[in-house]
C-alpha cells in the first residue's frame, strides 16, 4: 500500500546506470526540478501545482526538490552546475535578475535559458487593521512627520518589500525601520501581532487575511484598481510617478542550462507551455491574484530584460543598488 | 569517571587546536562586519567568537593543574594518543569511510556501498567471508529499498 | 452539534481515509525513523502526488505522516543514537543509554504510550482552546523569541555533564555552526570563507547525523568486540503502574509542547528540549540518573514534541498561518486544492477543523498500534555485532544525509562532523549543546536583530521593551530566575566560595 502510495512519482525502478542519452529520445528518465525558494512558499506552490500538467505533456516524472537559502543563490547555483542535458530545472522567482546589482552573485537569468515566464503576481502593501492610516498616503504623510519610526516587514536583500521600498523610495522618501522575516508567513504573522506597521506582500499571501478583515491594504502595486481585491486603491493615487514602473510584479520562472541543447529546450518548452495553460492552473494563479503570462523563447528574455533594467534602475535611484546597472550594462528603461 | 584527575594523551593538543579554531571563529567574525554589537551581521558571531575563546581559556585553565600521563618523548605521547583515541580499526574504518564516499559518484550508489560493506565487515570481523557477503547483500538491499524504492530519495 | 461529530467521525467512517491515515502513520514512522527523510520532505512530495485527490485523502494522509514522523524520530535516537529527526534528540539522551542497558523493548513501548498521550492531549488543547491558543501566540515579538532562545540556551546547564565551560564552548560552538551562510537580512556572507556551497549554510541534521551517528559509531569501535547487550522484551507495553507514575510528568510537559509548538517561529526540536529540561529540574530522584537511561528523560520529549503537532495545527487552523515548516506545506495543499486558508477557514469550511481533529486522534491510534508491534524485531537488530552493525550505520549516515539534499559536500561534511565529534567525545565535550546551539543560535540571531530593528536600533528601547511589555516581562523573570537559581551561576558562584 505504502509502496504504491509513495511511488507517486514513480520511476523506472533502479535507473541507476548511466545510460546513453540521445537528443531525440529525451526525456527518457526522470527530471530533477529544483525550487529556489522553500517547501510552501509562493514558487514552491506554483511550482507544486504546475508540475503535474508538464508530467502529463512530458511524459515523466519531474521530482521537485525545495533547495532554499541566500536569496535562491543556492538553487540556482546547484542547477548552473549540473549538466546542460535537461534533465534539471530550475523553478525560480524574480530574484535572480537582482543578484548582480545587489553584489549577491556574479550572475542572472541572463546566464540560463528561459524554458517559460509563467506568471505575474501583484503587490499589496498591507496593514494591520487597527491602524489609524487607510491608504498609502496616509501613511506616507505619517512617515513624513515621524521619520525613521514606522516599523517595515522585510524579507531580507533581495526579497520583495526591499524592492517595493526602493521603488517608492525613488519617487517619493519613506524612511522606516526595516525588520527582516524569514518570508512573507512569519511577516504576515508579526503583521497580525501588531508587531510591525505595514509590509508590502504578494496579494497571494495576504489576501485571506484581507478579506477577513485582519489586515487591510493600503495599495496594490497597479495602475488601476485589480479584480481580486476591488477596493484598495491602486498605488498611483498616493504616488502618481510610480506609473513608469508598471506593471510590476515578482514572477515565476522555469529556467535551464544555458548549453542545453536547442531540441531539449524546444521540447520543454512545448510541454511547459501546454502545463501553464492548462485551464486549472490559469484557474489557480487567478485565485491567487497572479496574472497568467506564459511567455517563451524571445517573448521571455524581452520580459527579463525588461524587468531587470526597471527594477535595477528603481534600486538605483533609490541608492539601494551596490552595483551600478550602468557598470552592469543594464540598459535605462 | 575514574580517571576525571589524569589528562587523556592529546587532550591539551586538541584543546589547544579548538583554541585556534575559536580564535579563527573570532577573527572572521569580525570581518563580517567589524566591532559593531548592536545591530549588524556580525554581532553575534563575535558575541559566540568570545564565549569559545573564555570557555576554553577556562577548560584550559582547569587542566594547569591537572597532570597528563607519564610521557617522555614526542614518540611515546604519539603512541599513547594512537592508543587511547586513534585504535587502528578506528583509522582504518574512517579511512575506508572516506575512501567509499569518493567512490559514491564514480561507481554509484550500489556497487560502492556493496564494496564498502563487504570489506569493512571482513575487516572489523577479521575473516567470516560468506557471512559478511550475506549480511551486506540484505543490508544493501533493506537501504536501497527503503530509500530509493519506497520513499524516492535520489541515489547517487 | 451532531454536524461537529460527522466531521470528526469522517475519517473514521469513510474506509479509504480509514486506510490512508493508517498508512500514513506507518509510512510517517519510517520516515522519521531514518535520518536525513524528514516529514517535510515527505509532505511536500505527496502534495505534487495527491494533486488529482479529494482534499480530505491528502490531509488524512499528511495527519498520519506527521503523527508518525514525529513520533518515528525516537527511533533510531534509542536504538543507535541516531536522532531520526531533530524533535528526537532530546530522546536519544536518555533513550540511547537505555539501550545500552539492554532495555530497548521498555524505551520503545514507554515512549509509544507516552508520545501517543502527548498527542491526545496536544489535539485536546487544538480541540479547545485552538482560537484562544492562536490569538496568544501572536502575541510573541521577536524580542519574546529572543528571550525564548535565552531560556532555551540555559539548558545548556542540564545538557552539560560534568564541565560546564565544555558546555558552553559546545553550545558556542553550534550557534557558530547554524549562523553559517549568507546573513538573512543584509545577504552577507558569515563564515562561508568564500565557499558558494556554505552559502546555504549547513543543514543541522547534517550536524546531528555526524554528531550524533557516526561519532557515536566510531566510539563504538573502541569496544568492537565487546559482547553485545541482550535485550529483555518480555515486557514491550509500559504497565499501567508505569504509566500512571509519569501522566503528571507527561501532563506538564504535553501542555509545553503545545504551547511551544503554537508558537509560529517554535516547533517539536525545540519544545522537546525544554521538556527534557523541565524533566530534569522537577523530578528529584529518578530511578537512574537522567543521561544514564532515566525514564522520566525519554517521556519528557516524547510527549513534548507529539503534543507539538497539535500545537502546529492551531495557527494554522485559525489563522492560516503556520505554526512549523510542515503546517506550511498543509496550507500549500489547501491553497492548490482550491481553499481558501485563512482566519475564515473555520467559517467557510468547518468541516477542515473537525475532520483534521478526529483525523489526528485516529492516527495517534494507529501510532499506539504499529509503535507496539515489531518491537522485539527492532531489538534484534541493537543485538548485532559490533563489526556489522557499525559499517551500516555509516551507510545510513551517507544515504540520509545525501537524501536531504542530494548533495555529495553535505556527506563530507557529515562525516567531518562525524569526525569532530569523535575527538570532542572521548575529550569529554557533550554532543548535546552542540545541537541546542545550531537550534537556538539562529533563533536568537534573527529574533534579536528583528528586535533591535523594531525600536530603532536603540539599545536602551530595546532592554526597556523587555522590562514593559508584560509577556516579555514574565520571560525576563524566567530567564533571570533560571539564571539565578540554576546550575550555570550557582555552580560558579559555589566553586569561587570553595
Amino acid at each position: 500500500m505504502i509502496r504504491i502510495l509513495l511511488t507517486g512519482l514513480a520511476v523506472m525502478v533502479g535507473t541507476l546506470g548511466i545510460t546513453s542519452e540521445t537528443l531525440a529520445d529525451y526525456p527518457e528518465r526522470n527530471i530533477e526540478g529544483i525550487i529556489q525558494w522553500g517547501a510552501g512558499g509562493a514558487t514552491d506552490n506554483v511550482a507544486r501545482s504546475l508540475t503535474p500538467h508538464v508530467e502529463k505533456a512530458l511524459d515523466t516524472d519531474i521530482v521537485l526538490n525545495n533547495r532554499p537559502g541566500g536569496t535562491g543563490v543556492i538553487g540556482m547555483n546547484a542547477v548552473m552546475h549540473k549538466p546542460a542535458n535537461g534533465y534539471t530545472l530550475l523553478y525560480g522567482a524574480e530574484n535572480p535578475q537582482l543578484y548582480p546589482v545587489l553584489d549577491l552573485a556574479s550572475y542572472d537569468y541572463s546566464d540560463m535559458t528561459p524554458i517559460n515566464i509563467i506568471g505575474q503576481g501583484l503587490v499589496v502593501i498591507a496593514a494591520p487593521a487597527d491602524k489609524d492610516w487607510d491608504n498609502l498616503g496616509d501613511l506616507l504623510d505619517y512617515a513624513h512627520q515621524h521619520p525613521g519610526e514606522l516599523r517595515m516587514g522585510s524579507t531580507g536583500k533581495g526579497g520583495l518589500p526591499d524592492t517595493v521600498l526602493a521603488m517608492i523610495n525613488s519617487v517619493d522618501s519613506l524612511d522606516v525601520r526595516n525588520v527582516t522575516f524569514g518570508g512573507d508567513g512569519p511577516g504576515i504573522t508579526a503583521l497580525l501581532g501588531g508587531h510591525i506597521d505595514f509590509m508590502p506582500l504578494s496579494l497571494a499571501g495576504a489576501q485571506e487575511q484581507i478579506e477577513a478583515g485582519r489586515l487591510k491594504p493600503l495599495a496594490v502595486v497597479a495602475k488601476e484598481p485589480v479584480d481580486a481585491l476591488p477596493d484598495a486603491p491602486p498605488i498611483t493615487q498616493a504616488l502618481p510617478e510610480m506609473e513608469s514602473y508598471l506593471p510590476w510584479g515578482p514572477f515565476w520562472a522555469v529556467s535551464v542550462h544555458k548549453d542545453t541543447p536547442d531540441q531539449i529546450v524546444k521540447t520543454l518548452s512545448e510541454a511547459y507551455r501546454k502545463g501553464v495553460a492548462n485551464r486549472e492552473f490559469q484557474q489557480f494563479l487567478k485565485n491567487n491574484g497572479a496574472e497568467p503570462l506564459n511567455l517563451q523563447g524571445e517573448e521571455a528574455r524581452d520580459f527579463l530584460k525588461n524587468w531587470q533594467s526597471v527594477t535595477a534602475w528603481a534600486l538605483e535611484n533609490a541608492g539601494s543598488a551596490k552595483v551600478s546597472p550602468e557598470e552592469l550594462g543594464i540598459p535605462k528603461p | 569517571m575514574s580517571q576525571e584527575k589524569l589528562l587523556k594523551p592529546g587532550e591539551r593538543t586538541f584543546n589547544l587546536l579548538l583554541l585556534v579554531l575559536s580564535a579563527g571563529v573570532l577573527y572572521e567574525a569580525y570581518q563580517i562586519s567589524g566591532f559593531d554589537l548592536l545591530n549588524a551581521p556580525g554581532a553575534f558571531p563575535l558575541i559566540l567568537g568570545m564565549i569559545m575563546i573564555i570557555a576554553m581559556l577556562v577548560i584550559l585553565a582547569e587542566q594547569r593543574h591537572r597532570s597528563g600521563t607519564a610521557t617522555s618523548g614526542v614518540g611515546n605521547a604519539a603512541k599513547q594518543f594512537i592508543q587511547c583515541c586513534c585504535p587502528r580499526e578506528m583509522t582504518v574504518f574512517t579511512a575506508m569511510a572516506i575512501i567509499y564516499l569518493a567512490l559514491l559518484h564514480p561507481l554509484g550508489f550500489l556497487p560502492a556501498t556493496i564494496l564498502f560493506l563487504f570489506l569493512s565487515q571482513l575487516y572489523l570481523r577479521s575473516g567470516k567471508m560468506m557471512a559478511s557477503g550475506i549480511i551486506t547483500i540484505i543490508t544493501t538491499i533493506v537501504i536501497y529499498a527503503l530509500f530509493k524504492i519506497i520513499f524516492q530519495v535520489y541515489l547517487p | 452539534m451532531p454536524e461537529t461529530v460527522s466531521y470528526f467521525l469522517m475519517a473514521w467512517t469513510d474506509p479509504s481515509l480509514l486506510l490512508l491515515t493508517a498508512a500514513g502513520t506507518l509510512a510517517g514512522i519510517y520516515v522519521g525513523a531514518l535520518p536525513g527523510l524528514s516529514v517535510t520532505m515527505a509532505t511536500s512530495i505527496l502534495i505534487s502526488f495527491t494533486f488529482a485527490w479529494d482534499i480530505n485523502q491528502a490531509l488524512a494522509l499528511i495527519v498520519g505522516i506527521y503523527c508518525g514522523g514525529v513520533y518515528g524520530g525516537s527511533r533510531t535516537a534509542i536504538l543507535l543514537n541516531i536522532p531520526g529527526a531533530p524533535s528526537a534528540v532530546a530522546t536519544s539522551f536518555d533513550g540511547y543509554p537505555l539501550a545500552q542497558r539492554g532495555e530497548v523493548g521498555q524505551a520503545i513501548g514507554l515512549s509509544t504510550v507516552m508520545s501517543v498521550i502527548g498527542g491526545l492531549i496536544g489535539v485536546l488543547v487544538l480541540a479547545s482552546v485552538a482560537p484562544f491558543l492562536a490569538e496568544m501566540s501572536l502575541q510573541f515579538a521577536p524580542r519574546d523569541y529572543f528571550l525564548i532562545a535565552g531560556l532555551g540556551l540555559l539548558l545548556v546547564g542540564s545538557l552539560s555533564a560534568q564541565s560546564l565551560a565544555r558546555g558552553i564552548f559546545a553550545a558556542a560552538l553550534g550557534g557558530v555552526i547554524g549562523l553559517i551562510g549568507l546573513d538573512p537580512v543584509t545577504a552577507e556572507p558569515r563564515f562561508t570563507l568564500g565557499f558558494t556551497n556554505l552559502m546555504g549554510g549547513i543543514h543541522y541534521v547534517v550536524v546531528m547525523i555526524g554528531m550524533f551517528g557516526v561519532a557515536e559509531a566510531l566510539f563504538q569501535l573502541h569496544q568492537l568486540n565487546a559482547e553485545t547487550v541482550r535485550q529483555k522484551v518480555d515486557r514491550i507495553v509500559p504497565s499501567l503502574n508505569l504509566v500512571l507514575k509519569f501522566l503528571p510528568l507527561s501532563i506538564r510537559t504535553s501542555i509545553i509542547g503545545v504551547i511551544v509548538g503554537a508558537l509560529p517561529g517554535t516547533g517539536g526540536d525545540i519544545a522537546s528540549l525544554f521538556a527534557y529540561d523541565h524533566a530534569k529540574r522537577s523530578v528529584k530522584n529518578p530511578a537512574q540518573p537522567f543521561g544514564k537511561g532515566a525514564y522520566e528523560g525519554l517521556v519528557a520529549p516524547e510527549t513534548a514534541n507529539n503534543a507539538a503537532v497539535g500545537g502546529a495545527y492551531v495557527p494554522m487552523l485559525t489563522l492560516g498561518m503556520p505554526g512549523d515548516a510542515v503546517t506550511a506545506i498543509i496550507i500549500g495543499a489547501l491553497v492548490i486544492h482550491g481553499l481558501n486558508p485563512g482566519p475564515m477557514l473555520m467559517i467557510q469550511t468547518p468541516h477542515i477543523f473537525w475532520f483534521t481533529v478526529g483525523n489526528l486522534v485516529l492516527a495517534n491510534l494507529f501510532l499506539l498500534i504499529f509503535g507496539l508491534t515489531g518491537i522485539r524485531i527492532f531489538a534484534r537488530i541493537v543485538e548485532l555485532p559490533r563489526a556489522i552493525l557499525i559499517p551500516t550505520i555509516m551507510v545510513l549516515c551517507v544515504v540520509g544525509t545525501y537524501s536531504l539534499n542530494s548533495s555529495m559536500t553535505e556527506v563530507y561534511w557529515m562525516l567531518g562532523f562525524g569526525l569532530v565529534g569523535y575527538f570532542m567525545k572521548i575529550y569529554g565535550f557533550q554532543m548535546g549543546p552542540v545541537i541546542l546551539g545550531v537550534i537556538l543560535g539562529p533563533l536568537m540571531d534573527k529574533s534579536y536583530r528583528q528586535a533591535m530593528s523594531s525600536v530603532g536600533n536603540d539599545g536602551t528601547a530595546f532592554l526597556l521593551d523587555l522590562v514593559t511589555n508584560p509577556l516579555s516581562l514574565i520571560l525576563t523573570s524566567a530567564v533571570i530566575l533560571l539564571l539565578l537559581s540554576n546550575t550555570p551561576l550557582r555552580r560558579v558562584l559555589s566553586r569561587r566560595s570553595r
